[in-house]
């Protein structure tokens, strides 16, 4: 683990506790024959969507023009009980070490490196492409949930959300006049923060909007990547996801993106401040995959 | 003014859909939690609302997600949805059960149910279960000289008592006030068909700023730079007319709901301001609170 910051926490109070899930199987919904969904201009569309073991599609890679809708990269995990899911939703934290405990991958080591919001709710894992290959739905990864109560101890007004202390420590910091800033790969404008407003902020994520394409390129928020550390300008994600002049929140692109209204790459958010306290700077490749030394 | 639209409202189909008066529920826990994470325990939504009606104030209830009227559901999931998609805006309903029998009411709103306003003595004959039936009136509904304008929801009735005006070839709308699309918030994951969209009242000072906080129950609202048409996004030159359907809300992402009426390219739709856009006024329930 690349350490790049020596921002004091209180890391040492933590419970590191297991939560687990299953690797869940993608679901459409069925009859009459309706797969589709509606792609903002209106259009049907049927493609692949979250859920299951994608096989070509990895933290680090492009995040948008996959011929999917808000895939995740990886392995997403999930419990069929509301409330063990909503457990492992909340506890696993970006960053922590997950391991697949049955199957032919038995063993193998990976990390979550996100989240998604309503209508699926589950967990990302990384696991390396090889062992992917070897996993089946249904298979049980185990992830050592360490982070939810972590805070910054001289930043308390930071509210941090669903992340490990190995990758706070990793995240490239500067600190002045009270305030903690992050490096990060993006910023998106508050008019573009879409699909998960209003809904819980333990957990679950909130995607920027690509309807505007026109504008996504303008701003060059397409060629984000799956990984990718962006803030989140004028949102206060503290308490649900919401506007206010001010705050901020910092997360990292956990999914790809996706043709429907209001869609677009899903961000797991992970710090956030209402006043000012927290703040960012432009830090190209601030991704996972280097911070967390991810391998293939 | 009105004689100059030509819409298709003969070829509309008449359906009746029914749903029964809601018991108020409570989420699990009680609390509703505040941009500060203070927990309140609030009422507003779902059953008979004796006191707050459309054209009332939308801010500062002692409540949350208040919802004018009487909310009504089916129990039924799939009734639930035809109830749901087929029912617009300016409806007329009737409770068909109970001590209220025959009595008359306009939809006003779709939240998580729909919303009926029935005058305040109806109210005080209803009681919760009661059915109401709704002839529902307006899906496919078409301006034929600005096909490419989409109308959600909207009655015929409300399509003429809007006060519609074409300008330059542009179809504007009178509404009460205009929203910036940077704060409308908690429903961007849903289909624009269904329910509303709220408006994220978090900024207090901005709400103040803009005048925001003097919107009431009923209000038609403006919103530009948004496509309404499947799903409600940010996007330049598209504009979408909305109704204002339930009251402010103290949680994050949260305000007053916002439900489409009206999208369309800003060539072709627009909207101008006059404070007296409300359906309560507009519709004829009642005068201005």
């Amino acid at each position: 683990m690349n350490r790049r910051n020596t921002l004091a926490t209180n890391e040492i109070d933590l419970v590191s506790v297991s939560v687990s899930g299953l690797v869940a199987h993608p679901g459409f919904p069925g009859l009459p024959a309706e797969p589709y969904r509606l792609s903002a201009d209106g259009t049907p569309f049927l493609l692949p969507t979250y859920g299951g073991i994608v096989y070509n599609v990895s933290v680090g890679d492009r995040a948008f023009g996959w011929a999917a809708d808000c895939i995740h990269p990886g392995v997403s995990i999930g419990q069929v009980e509301d409330n063990w899911n909503r457990g492992l939703n909340v506890f696993a934290c970006v960053g922590n070490t997950a391991r697949v405990m049955s199957g032919e991958a038995a063993g193998t080591v990976g990390v979550v490196t996100g989240k998604s919001g309503r209508f699926s709710e589950q967990v990302i894992v990384h696991i390396p492409q090889e062992a992917r290959s070897r996993m089946t739905v249904g298979d049980q990864v185990l992830v050592r949930a360490e982070g939810v109560g972590l805070s910054l101890t001289d930043h308390p007004d930071v509210s941090l959300k669903g992340i490990s202390g190995g990758l706070l420590a990793a995240l490239p910091a500067e600190e002045s006049n009270g305030q903690v800033a992050f490096g990060v790969t993006a910023q998106i404008p508050a008019h573009l923060v879409g699909a998960g407003l209003g809904l819980t902020s333990e957990g679950g994520s909130l995607h920027m909007q690509s309807t505007d394409r026109k504008l996504l390129q303008e701003l060059s928020l397409d060629r984000l990547h799956l990984g990718d550390l962006v803030a989140l300008e004028d949102t206060d994600s503290r308490y649900n996801h919401g506007y206010l002049r001010g705050a901020r929140a910092i997360g990292v692109v956990a999914s790809t993106d996706g043709p429907r209204a209001g869609y677009g790459p899903g961000i797991a958010i992970l710090m956030t401040a209402p006043a000012e306290q927290l703040g960012s700077f432009e830090s190209t490749d601030t991704n996972l995959v280097q911070l967390l030394d991810i391998e293939d | 003014m009105n004689e100059r639209f030509c819409w298709n409202f003969d070829d509309l189909v008449e359906m009746a859909v029914t749903g029964q008066v809601s018991q108020p529920a409570v989420r699990r826990g009680g609390y509703v939690h505040g941009p500060d994470g203070v927990g309140e325990v609030l009422p507003g939504m779902y059953g008979i609302t004796y006191n707050a009606r459309v054209g009332d104030r939308a801010f500062g209830w002692a409540g949350d997600h208040v919802e004018p009227g009487v909310s009504i559901a089916n129990p039924n999931e799939l009734a639930d949805y035809a109830l749901h998609y087929l029912t617009c805006i300016g409806n007329e309903a009737e409770v068909v059960t109970g001590l209220a029998k025959g009595a008359k009411g306009v939809v006003t709103g779709e939240h998580a149910r729909l919303l009926v306003d029935f005058t305040p003595d109806v109210l005080d004959e209803m009681t919760v279960g009661d059915t109401i039936q709704i002839r529902t009136r307006g899906r496919g509904l078409r301006l034929e000289s600005h096909p490419d304008i989409e109308f959600k929801k909207m009655s015929p009735a409300l399509a003429r008592a809007l006060g519609l005006r074409v300008e330059d070839g542009r179809v504007s709308c009178p509404v009460a006030m205009e929203l910036p699309p940077r704060i409308m918030g908690s429903g961007a994951e849903l289909n624009a068909e269904f329910v509303d969209q709220d408006l994220m009242s978090g900024d207090r000072s901005l709400m103040d700023e803009l005048g925001i906080d003097q919107m009431r129950l009923g209000d038609l609202i403006g919103i530009r730079n948004v496509d309404h048409r499947f799903g409600r996004s940010y996007r330049e030159g598209w504009v979408a007319v909305c109704l204002c359907i339930h009251g402010d809300s103290v949680m994050t992402g949260h305000g007053p709901g916002i439900l489409t009426l009206i999208t369309g390219p800003a060539d072709l739709l627009d909207f101008h301001i006059d404070p007296t856009a409300n359906i309560a006024h507009t519709l004829g329930i009642r005068g201005m609170a």
